[in-house]
């Protein structure tokens, strides 16, 4: 048995839309850049992520067409750590929330 | 260029293109701090976060220091090598590929169709373009073992 941590009377409840936004995973975000590879991009998808070739040259083409692709989603410290390794690839990858 | 044997990458390259591929470690240590070379190479996680980006950057700068030194260490021992393991030609990859952006960004390229808007016949950009096409056999070699 438990007992709950807040008294009934406390009036500064987190809103559940704050809650949600704190607890919410993170994507990694790869942005386009005019020099790498299309070639290499895939490979990198590939090999990190673990995708099909059909879906790391669509998130490749996602990439150049649109300027941005979501590759990965996650804990923000899985997220840091796949952007890191982005990073040491010559890639071009940022965090955001979802 | 690149081939297969067994687990090993048998690497046919001439001598031209050997002592080419050699000066690489050196193009990338010696990149200095306030150029837009070292720009690129600088990379955060968190742009719209400063307090955040800081922590990042605490967290993962010393390895990807460590982790891009090792690289180069690893190309270095390897360039004049006939064959190579598949540790070392991810590495061979990723030092090719880093010199590709530092030499576009000594070139001022930022946006995507340079190649039809830049002079041929500069020494970097023939630079860029072959090891382009060293960076393509790798990734055509190495996506047969994934």
């Amino acid at each position: 048995m438990t007992t709950p941590s807040i008294a009934p009377d406390r009036t500064d409840l987190p809103d559940v839309d704050e809650f949600q936004r704190t607890d919410r995973p993170w994507q990694v975000v790869v942005w386009n850049d005019p020099v790498n590879l299309m070639s290499y991009v895939v490979w990198v998808f590939r090999k990190l992520f673990g995708h099909s070739e059909d879906e790391a040259t669509r998130l490749m083409l996602q990439v150049h067409h649109e300027g941005r692709a979501i590759v990965a989603t996650g804990p923000l410290e899985k997220a840091e750590l796949d952007c890191h390794r982005l990073h040491h690839h010559g890639l071009w990858a940022t965090l955001e929330k979802t | 260029m690149f081939r297969w044997d067994d687990d090993q990458m048998l690497v046919t390259l001439s001598r031209q293109e050997r002592d080419v591929l050699s000066i690489l470690p050196g193009l990338l240590d010696g990149v200095e701090d306030g150029e837009d070379a070292a720009a690129r190479l600088d990379y955060g996680a968190h742009p719209d976060d400063p307090d955040a980006d800081a922590a990042f950057r605490n967290l993962v700068s010393d390895d990807l220091g460590v982790a891009r030194r090792r690289d180069r260490a690893t190309f270095a021992e390897t360039v004049e090598a006939a064959e190579i393991s598949e540790e070392a030609a991810e590495a061979w990859m990723r030092v090719v590929g880093e010199a590709r952006l530092v030499l576009a960004a000594r070139a001022g390229i930022e946006e995507d169709e340079w190649e039809a808007s830049l002079d041929p016949s500069d020494p970097g950009l023939a630079l860029l373009g072959y090891l382009g096409a060293v960076q393509d056999q790798l990734v055509q070699a190495l996506s047969a073992r994934l």
